[in-house]
C-alpha cells in the first residue's frame, strides 16, 4: 500500500504528513499570540484574508529538542484547519513500506525510509490534541 | 421504507415542511379571525398536495394523515368556512407529518382519528394527549378558547369587512410567508438542521451581485486601456481607481446583503408557541408583533428563533395571568403578548414585552442592589431556586438565553413593573460579518472591542484598591478596573501612569479595560477562529487591519466575567490577609447596608447588634483590624463600647469609626474624646466616604 506525504522536520526529527491532508505550505510569517488558548497553539495566522490557528508541532508531539520553525503546513480534516509550525520542509514523498506500529496516539505508525526513520502523523488526532476543551 | 434520491428526499422534505409552516399559519390565522377569504381552499390545496407526495416518496403514514386533513378540509369548502375547534386537532396533524417525514414511524391512526373527532365525524376518542383539561381546573376553559368579541363563525361569510386587511402587523399574507420560508426553512419543531451551510438566497440579490461584478470587470478593462496609453492621463487614472473604491464597498455591501434576511422569515412558529402555552396553562394570549421587517444577519436569525421562542413561551406562562386574576386586577381576560424589532444604535432590539403580572417588588429590590434585574433572573439556576421562581415568575432559562445572546456580541435587558408586565429585550449584531470596532493595543499586539458595548473612553488617574479589586472614580461613580492583558490572560509590560482606559458595557455591567494605547474605531470583516477554536472562550473572531495584521476581537461579557475571576485569584495570592472589620448596630438593615458595601469592596464583615455583643466579638477575634458602630443601641451604647476597647490594652489601637445619625458639633466632640478615629454622619451617608475612611485606617496600620 502506497502512500503520499509531505516530509517535515520538527526539532531534528523527520515526520510525514498524508497529502489528502495538506492544503498549502507556507512561510511561518507573524502568528500573533491567542490568550487563553492551549500551549500548544501558537496563535493565529493571516493566511490571505483567512484566519487561521498555528499550532507547534513540536510541543504538540512532545519533542524536546532545539526548535525554531520556519514555516507551516496547512492541513484540513473535516472542515477543520490547522497550520503546523515547523523547521523545514523537506519534500513529497510515496512511502510504501507498512509502518511499524507507534505507542504515539498522533502517530499512524513509523516507516523506515533510506536509513531515516519517519514518523506518520495522525491529522484528526492532532487536531483533538490542539483543540481547546469547552469552558 | 425508502430508495429514493437523497436530493429528491431533501426536497420532498423542504417543500413539505414549507407547506406544514403555511398551514399552521393559516389555521392561527383562521382562529384568530384575520385569515384571507380564501384560507379554506389554500389549506385544502396544501393538505392535498403533501398527501400526493408523500405517497409518492414512500412516507405512507405522513400521507394517511394529510388525507384524512384533506377530507375534513373538502367538508370544510364546501361550507366555505373551517368549523370552530379544529385549530389543536390540525396543529397535532401538523407536527405528525413533520414527525413522519423525517423517518418517524409511528401509527398515523392515533392523529387521524384525533382529526375526525374534532370535525365530528367520528365520535370522540377515549381523553388522552397532553392537551387533556388541566385537573386543577374542572371549569375546564373551552378549547380552542374563543376569540373574545367576536362570534363563533356561525357566518358563512367574514363576520367584519376587513378581509383585505390593510394592516397586517407581523401576519404576512399567505404570498409573503410563501417567499419568506422559501428563503429560511425556519421548520421549529422538524429535526432538518441538517444542512446549516446552504442558504437560498432572492434572485433580487445576485442579480445585482452580478451587477457589481460585471461593472468591476469593466472597470478593470478601463484600468487596463488607461495603463497602456501612459501616465499622461493622471487624473483620468485617480479617477478610475476611485470608482473602483465604490465598486468594492458595492461588492462587499450586496455580499452583506445576501447574508440577512428580515426577522419575518423566522417568526412562524411564534405565533403558535404563543397560542400553546396560553392553551397549556389555561390562559388567554395573543401575539402582536411590529417591526418584523428588521434584517438581520441569517447566521444570527438561525440561533435565535429557538431563543425567542423561549421568551415568548415565558411571557406567556410567567407573566400573563389567568383570565380570572386578570379580571380581579380589572384587566381584559386575554393578556397581550408583544414582540417588537427596531434598531437600536448598531444593534437590533428584539423586545418581547407582556402586560401581566410583572415581577415582584422583592426581585425589583434585589434587581436595584445588583445592578440591574437581568442580573437576578439571569443568574444560573435562578429559577429553580423553589420558593423565589413562584414569586418572580421569570427567569426559567434565562440564563441560557443570555449567554446565547452574549456568545453572539450582543446582550439583555428586563424591565418590569409589578401589576404592569414585563419586557425582555435581546440587543443583538445586525450582521456577524461586519462590526464596529474600537481598536486598542496592549503588551504590542492590537485587539478590538465592539463599538456598541464601548461607553467612553479616558486616561486613569487615581486608582483605589481594595481586597485586590482595583476600581476607579469616575464622575462619582465607581467602576471596576481591569488590565486588558490580566483579563484575557496574555503577556504585556507593566502599564504607564495615565494608561487609557475603556468603559465597556456588557451583561448589566460596568468595566474599564485598560490597555497601553487606543487605536481608534473600524469597520471590519468579522472573520472566525475557525471550528478547531470554536470552544475558546472570550472572543468573537477577528479582524485583519489594513496593515495586514490581526486583531483579536474581544467579547464583551466575558471580560466582565474575567474581572470576578481575576479578582478572586489575586485574592486568594495575596490572601496573606483580608482584612477583618466589625460592623456595629442596632437596626438590622443599617448593619446589612455597611456589611454589603464592605464586604463589597473585599473586607471580611463580622456583626454585632450592640455594645455588648460588639466586646464578644472583639475578645474571640484578635484578628480584628477596625471596628465601625452606630452610637445609640440597646445594652451597650457606641461610646461605651468606645470607651471599653480603648480601656484595653490589646485593643486600645484599634480603629474605631461612628457612624451616627447624631450630628452635632457637640456629638463629634464626645466621639472624637472617647477616642473615635472619624466620625460619619448618617444623614451624609456616603458609601465612598465610609470606604476611603475605612481603607485610610487600615493603612495606617
Amino acid at each position: 500500500m502506497s502512500s503520499t506525504h509531505v516530509r517535515a522536520v520538527v526539532a531534528g526529527e523527520t515526520y510525514g504528513l498524508p497529502i489528502e491532508h495538506v492544503t498549502e505550505v507556507a512561510e511561518l510569517g507573524e502568528v500573533t499570540p491567542l490568550p487563553g488558548a492551549p500551549s500548544v497553539i501558537m496563535g493565529v495566522r493571516n493566511l490571505r484574508g483567512s484566519v487561521v490557528p498555528v499550532a507547534s508541532l513540536a510541543v504538540l508531539l512532545g519533542l524536546s529538542g532545539d526548535h525554531s520553525p520556519q514555516r507551516l503546513i496547512v492541513t484540513e480534516d473535516d472542515g477543520r484547519r490547522l497550520a503546523l509550525a515547523v523547521e523545514d520542509v523537506t519534500d513529497v514523498t510515496d512511502i510504501d513500506a507498512e509502518p511499524e506500529p507507534s505507542e504515539s496516539p498522533l502517530l499512524h505508525g513509523a516507516v523506515l525510509v533510506d536509513g531515516v526513520l519517519i514518523g506518520l502523523l495522525d491529522i484528526r488526532a492532532l487536531m483533538s490534541a490542539a483543540s481547546p476543551r469547552g469552558r | 421504507m425508502n430508495d429514493i434520491d437523497p436530493q429528491l428526499l431533501q426536497i420532498f422534505r423542504e417543500e413539505t415542511s414549507e407547506r406544514l409552516d403555511r398551514i399552521v399559519d393559516l389555521v392561527l390565522a383562521t382562529e384568530a379571525g384575520t385569515a384571507p377569504a380564501d384560507s379554506v381552499d389554500a389549506l385544502f390545496r396544501d393538505a392535498h398536495s403533501i398527501k400526493g407526495n408523500a405517497g409518492m416518496v414512500g412516507f405512507p403514514a405522513a400521507a394517511t394523515i394529510a388525507g384524512a386533513m384533506e377530507d375534513i378540509l373538502e367538508d370544510a369548502r364546501e361550507h366555505g368556512a373551517l368549523p370552530p375547534g379544529l385549530t389543536t386537532a390540525l396543529l397535532s396533524a401538523t407536527d405528525a407529518i413533520r414527525r413522519s417525514i423525517q423517518g418517524d414511524d409511528g401509527d398515523p391512526a392515533a392523529t387521524v382519528a384525533e382529526l375526525r373527532a374534532a370535525a365530528g365525524t367520528e365520535p370522540a376518542p377515549a381523553p388522552n394527549g397532553p392537551r387533556a383539561p388541566g385537573a386543577g381546573s374542572p371549569a375546564a376553559i373551552p378549547e380552542p378558547p374563543p376569540p373574545d368579541l367576536e362570534p363563533p363563525d356561525t357566518d358563512p361569510e367574514p363576520p367584519h369587512p376587513e378581509p383585505p386587511h390593510p394592516e397586517p402587523p407581523g401576519q404576512p399574507s399567505p404570498a409573503a410567508v410563501a417567499e419568506l420560508t422559501a428563503a429560511a426553512p425556519p421548520s421549529s419543531s422538524s429535526l432538518s438542521g441538517a444542512s446549516p451551510t446552504s442558504v437560498r438566497v432572492g434572485t433580487a440579490k445576485i442579480d445585482r451581485l452580478l451587477d457589481v461584478v460585471g461593472e468591476t470587470v469593466l472597470h478593470r478593462r478601463r484600468l487596463d486601456h488607461l495603463l497602456r496609453r501612459g501616465n499622461e492621463d493622471e487624473e483620468r487614472l485617480e479617477e478610475e481607481l476611485g470608482s473602483g473604491d465604490i465598486l468594492l464597498a458595492d461588492l462587499q455591501d450586496s455580499v452583506i446583503q445576501m447574508r440577512t434576511l428580515p426577522l419575518s422569515s423566522i417568526i412562524g412558529p411564534f405565533p403558535r408557541a404563543v397560542r400553546d402555552m396560553a392553551a397549556e396553562t389555561g390562559k388567554q394570549a395573543k401575539l402582536e408583533m411590529h417591526g418584523t421587517e428588521t434584517q438581520l444577519d441569517r447566521v444570527i436569525l438561525d440561533g435565535v428563533s429557538e431563543t425567542i421562542v423561549h421568551v415568548l413561551r415565558n411571557a406567556v406562562s410567567h407573566g400573563i395571568e389567568t383570565p380570572e386574576q386578570r379580571a380581579a386586577a380589572g384587566k381584559a381576560p386575554e393578556g397581550t403578548v408583544e414582540l417588537r424589532a427596531e434598531p437600536r444604535g448598531g444593534l437590533v432590539a428584539i423586545t418581547v414585552s407582556d402586560d401581566g403580572r410583572g415581577v415582584s417588588t422583592e426581585i425589583q429590590e434585589r434587581g436595584r442592589r445588583a445592578g440591574s434585574l437581568v442580573e437576578v433572573l439571569a443568574e444560573p439556576g435562578f429559577s429553580t431556586a423553589g420558593r423565589v421562581s413562584d414569586l418572580s415568575g421569570r427567569g426559567v432559562g434565562l440564563d441560557a438565553v443570555k449567554r446565547h445572546v452574549e456568545s453572539l456580541g450582543g446582550g439583555m435587558e428586563i424591565a418590569s413593573e409589578p401589576g404592569r408586565g414585563t419586557a425582555v429585550t435581546l440587543l443583538l449584531p445586525l450582521t456577524l460579518a461586519l462590526m464596529e470596532l474600537l481598536l486598542v493595543e496592549r503588551g504590542g499586539q492590537p485587539f478590538g472591542l465592539p463599538l456598541p458595548s464601548v461607553v467612553e473612553a479616558f486616561a486613569i488617574d487615581t486608582v483605589t484598591t481594595l481586597g485586590g479589586r482595583p476600581s476607579i472614580d469616575l464622575r462619582g461613580s465607581t467602576v471596576a478596573l481591569i488590565d486588558l492583558a490580566e483579563a484575557i490572560g496574555a503577556a504585556g509590560e507593566e502599564l504607564a501612569p495615565r494608561s487609557p482606559a475603556v468603559v465597556v458595557s456588557a451583561a448589566g455591567q460596568r468595566m474599564a479595560v485598560v490597555c497601553d494605547r487606543l487605536l481608534g474605531d473600524q469597520e471590519a470583516v468579522v472573520k472566525t477562529l475557525g471550528p478547531l477554536l470554536a470552544d475558546l472562550p472570550g472572543y468573537l473572531g477577528a479582524a485583519i487591519l489594513g496593515d495586514g495584521r490581526v486583531a483579536l476581537i474581544l467579547e464583551p461579557s466575558f471580560l466582565v466575567r474575567r474581572r470576578a475571576a481575576v479578582a478572586a485569584a489575586r485574592a486568594r495570592e495575596e490572601a496573606s490577609h483580608v482584612s477583618r472589620v466589625l460592623v456595629v448596630d442596632d437596626q438590622f438593615t443599617v448593619r446589612e447596608l455597611q456589611r454589603r458595601i464592605l464586604e463589597g469592596a473585599g473586607y471580611e464583615v463580622l456583626t454585632a447588634a450592640n455594645g455588648v455583643e460588639a466586646l464578644e466579638v472583639i475578645t474571640r477575634e484578635p484578628e480584628l483590624e477596625l471596628v465601625v458602630t452606630d452610637i445609640e443601641m440597646p445594652e451597650m451604647d457606641g461610646l461605651t463600647l468606645l470607651q471599653h476597647i480603648r480601656g484595653e490594652p490589646d485593643t486600645d489601637t484599634l480603629p474605631v469609626v461612628i457612624v451616627s445619625s447624631r450630628a452635632g458639633e457637640e456629638d463629634r466632640r464626645r466621639g472624637a474624646e472617647a477616642g473615635a478615629d472619624a466620625y460619619v454622619v448618617k444623614a451624609e451617608f456616603d458609601q465612598r466616604a465610609l470606604l476611603e475612611t475605612v481603607g485610610r485606617l487600615i493603612e495606617r496600620r
